[in-house]
């Protein structure tokens, strides 16, 4: 419950955003099956294995190859 | 093309990396009504075709832990009738490989209270992003027919079970009734289409559906893949003639 006037986000899309913990601690890597890590920067669940980058979206991770981004690929902005 | 592989869709064949994508337009098309749809062209069915299935399931009812990943769960609806018929300690992963049936699936889910508890994961079926024996059950209801190889999405199902679980999959199967052949026939090819038609304003989307029920392996030929991914005791029950049928089998 945030009463802040300067608060610009809407505090339900921010929590939409979050991903469930117990959620987090069970999903590994879909390619090595080996555990991930969480990049709450970037909001993304890291696979050092496979040096992939999968995406969180509306608080629902994307663990779909295709939509993992490459490690490799490119330096990060 | 350097994939020279084909995969059904529909009775059309197309490549296999295509299968997928083609797959997934169907479904963000139908996301939103996919519940109701299923009530029209059913007549009602699938919900007793769906509550055979969660009998059989039979999730505990105590608060002992269970795990049940439910893949293909899009809208949610086979989760929340397993969290409605168990107890605390049941917990529904619902997985599906398009993010827009999920995000129905939350928004309905939000609209409810359960015992139990329930998280969201877009994943493939055949490239499943759980660990090794980790659920007590596996459930595939109305989806496996869309996947492109379903024995890998069946050893992806075998992996994730703890030895002593269980993979249920309710699904489209053969009509062995010849009464009931014909009016099925009918009833299939020319009227689920057209009320696909009539209220999503496409029909497109059903007759993929409808087709892709006909190229899918019948009630013995799919238990034989059953068995071939490694689960004992692969069975089946067909309902309504074998216009649907459950399968299941055991990891021991």
């Amino acid at each position: 419950m945030n009463d802040t006037t300067d608060q610009t986000k809407d505090q339900s899309a921010e929590k939409n955003q979050l991903v469930d913990p117990a959620l987090l601690e069970i999903l590994v890597c879909p390619v090595t099956k080996q555990p991930l890590s969480y990049d709450r920067s970037t909001n993304e669940l890291v696979s050092q294995a496979a040096q992939l980058a999968f995406p969180v979206r509306d608080g629902i991770p994307i663990m779909l190859i295709e939509e993992a981004r490459d490690l490799n690929a490119e330096p990060q902005p | 093309m350097e994939n020279h592989e084909t995969a059904p869709f529909g009775f059309k064949q197309v490549s296999e990396g295509e299968k997928q994508g083609m797959v997934n337009e169907v479904f963000s098309a139908v996301a939103s009504r996919y519940d109701q749809m299923n009530d029209l062209m059913s007549g009602g069915l699938h919900r007793l075709w769906k509550d055979d299935f969660i009998t059989d399931l039979n999730p505990p009812r105590n608060d002992q832990p269970f795990r049940v990943l439910d893949v293909a769960g899009g809208t949610g609806d086979i989760a929340f009738r397993i969290l409605e018929a168990g107890g605390s300690g049941i917990n529904v992963t619902i997985a599906d490989i398009n993010p827009e049936m999920l995000k129905e699936g939350r928004k309905r889910a939000e609209a409810q209270t359960f015992k139990g508890e329930y998280d969201f994961a877009v994943t493939n079926a055949e490239k499943l992003a759980f660990p090794d024996k980790y659920f007590d059950a596996y459930s595939i209801a109305f989806g496996i027919r869309n996947v492109t190889h379903i024995d890998q999405a069946l050893k992806e199902a075998y992996r994730v079970l703890k030895p002593g679980g269980r993979f249920m999959c309710l699904e489209f199967s053969h009509v062995d009734v010849p009464a009931l052949e014909a009016l099925y026939d009918a009833y299939s090819y020319t009227v689920v289409p057209a009320i696909g038609k009539v209220v999503t304003g496409d029909g497109h989307p059903y007759r993929y559906l409808v087709e892709s029920i006909r190229t899918f392996p019948n009630q013995k030929n799919f238990a034989t893949m059953i068995t071939k991914a490694g689960f004992a005791r692969a069975k089946y029950t067909s309902l309504t003639g074998g216009v649907v049928a459950i399968h299941s089998g055991w990891r021991i």
